[in-house]
């Protein structure tokens, strides 16, 4: 039934699709915080304009499911302004775009979590607003969405996956074709599984090491 | 010092401020007193322009600080304000609090102004606190952090919005001791208070606040022992029962 040879191959092609996983996860998450941070603070300042460009945003990613917004940015885009992307770019822009949207709803809750007194106590020893923000707003906000952009985090591994549509070399893509041309459908993608179940399995006890390191209490 | 004239704040169509006139000099001593609601903390936080008034002008040191190129920023710095809720930095330790201002405010240098953090908290009687966490420390305790952080900053002025409304009354003492020291030593304060005791003993000049006015302006002797208006006589009677 289970064919072990096949093993031995299918395992390399598995672990040169992790390294892109990996690749695209984290630069997608690095981009996406930053995207998500923007979009999450102008959402909660007076400035109706931003705001509402960011809520519009948000309103369109999460709206639409993500295998879609792959599609449309490897497919549409390119043609719409007659320019092409590779599918690793296409990938990182789509991965990043989609958690930036889920970020900011994270990163607008936090924010709205901190004291209003915080930004009266700056204000009244004299501090500017860019220095309570980054010296009294952002770093409770940050400690507070620690669990949430963790979670986030292994989110976006996950769906990393759908790449496969648009040909990212990435796990479930290698898997996939090892799995085609050679018929071993089982192994292939039982082999895949269990990659995903432990690069998440790790990336759950790292994170919560440093939830406890940092003394986030975990509601 | 600070001018007040025909000052107006509303919220949504509601007159919480309407037309106070009054002025504040230096070295004195003014208690606030007055139902809750009466736009006791409004009134305050206009004078430090964290509450933007709708009409009318403050001037500081005759400057007109509703004008455009008035240094909001400078006046803050001149005007330290205690919160009835603290609103310490809770992610900072007691001297990281009250040195945060002076680093990046004063631009003092982190070593001195350490020092200068550890002179206050020393004022305060904690200098035995200065590395610990803030909620590790008793409501009293972080009320004097918190007037330690204002005093870091050299104020000219001390605005106190019930300093001790959300302690624990075996707290309160302490911290009304500290501000009695202050007094003594010549700060300028304006307290908004139900401490009646500290403001009959502290206070050069008692305001008493209802309904978005000042409606008497006494010394504590003239206002505790006979009051000009019925509000104020219904006020201290049940202070007094
Ligand atoms: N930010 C605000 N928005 C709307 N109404 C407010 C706001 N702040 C205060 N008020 C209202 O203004 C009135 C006076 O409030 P406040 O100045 O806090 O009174 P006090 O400190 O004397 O108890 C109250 O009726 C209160 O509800
Ligand atoms: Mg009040």
């Amino acid at each position: 039934m289970f064919d072990w040879s096949s093993i031995p191959i299918v395992f390399p092609k598995i672990v040169d699709g992790l390294q892109m996983t990996i690749l695209i996860a984290v630069l997608g998450i690095l981009a996406g915080f930053i995207i998500g941070v923007c979009a999450g603070y102008v959402r909660t300042t007076k400035s109706k304009a931003l705001s509402s460009i960011a809520a519009f945003y948000v309103w369109i990613i999460r709206s639409t499911p993500i295998i879609v917004q792959a599609l449309y940015i490897y497919f549409v885009i390119p043609r719409m302004l007659d320019i092409s992307f590779n599918r690793e770019i296409a990938g990182i822009l789509c991965i990043s775009i989609n958690a930036s949207a889920y970020i900011s709803e994270i990163v607008r809750g936090a924010l709205n979590e901190v004291p209003k007194g915080q930004w009266e106590a700056g204000y009244s020893l004299g501090m500017n607003k860019f220095q309570i923000l980054f010296h009294l707003i952002f770093p409770p906000a940050f400690k507070s969405m620690l669990p949430a952009l963790g979670n986030q985090f292994i989110i976006t591994i996950k769906d990393t996956a759908i790449l496969t549509v648009i040909g990212v070399a990435e796990m479930t893509y290698q898997a996939g074709q090892y799995a085609a041309t050679s018929f071993n459908l089982v192994e292939s993608y039982t082999l895949l599984a269990l990659f995903y179940l432990v690069v998440i399995s790790i990336l759950t006890i790292v994170l919560s090491a440093l939830e406890r390191k940092m003394g986030v209490d975990r509601r | 010092m600070i001018q007040v004239c025909s000052l107006k704040k509303q919220f949504n169509n509601i007159m919480v401020l309407d037309d106070v006139n009054i002025d504040f000099n230096t070295k004195e001593v003014t208690c606030i007193l007055g139902p809750s609601g009466a736009g006791k903390s409004t009134f305050l936080r206009c004078l430090n322009l964290l509450e933007e008034p709708t009409a009318g002008k403050i001037l500081y040191n005759g400057k007109n600080t509703l004008d455009e190129n008035f240094d909001v920023r400078q006046l803050r710095e001149d005007v330290g304000m205690v919160f009835q809720h603290f609103n310490l930095f809770p992610l900072k330790s007691v001297v990281e609090n009250v040195m945060l201002a002076l680093v990046l405010v004063k631009k003092m240098p982190k070593k001195m102004a350490r020092e200068k953090a550890l002179e206050m908290l020393k004022k305060v009687g904690l200098s035995d606190k200065a590395d610990v966490m803030p909620h590790t420390l008793s409501g009293g305790q972080q009320q004097r952090v918190a007037i330690a952080r204002a005093l870091a900053m050299e104020p000219k002025m001390l605005l106190f919005d019930e300093p001790t409304s959300a302690l624990d009354p075996e707290l309160v003492g302490d911290v009304l001791a500290v501000m009695r020291n202050l007094a003594k030593e010549g700060m300028t304060m304006i307290v908004v208070t139900h401490e009646m005791g500290f403001a009959k003993e502290v206070a050069d000049r008692i305001l008493f606040m209802a309904d978005g006015n000042v409606v008497e302006d006494a010394s504590p002797d003239v206002f505790f022992t006979n009051p000009n208006t019925q509000r104020a006589q219904a006020f201290l009677s049940r202070f007094i029962a």
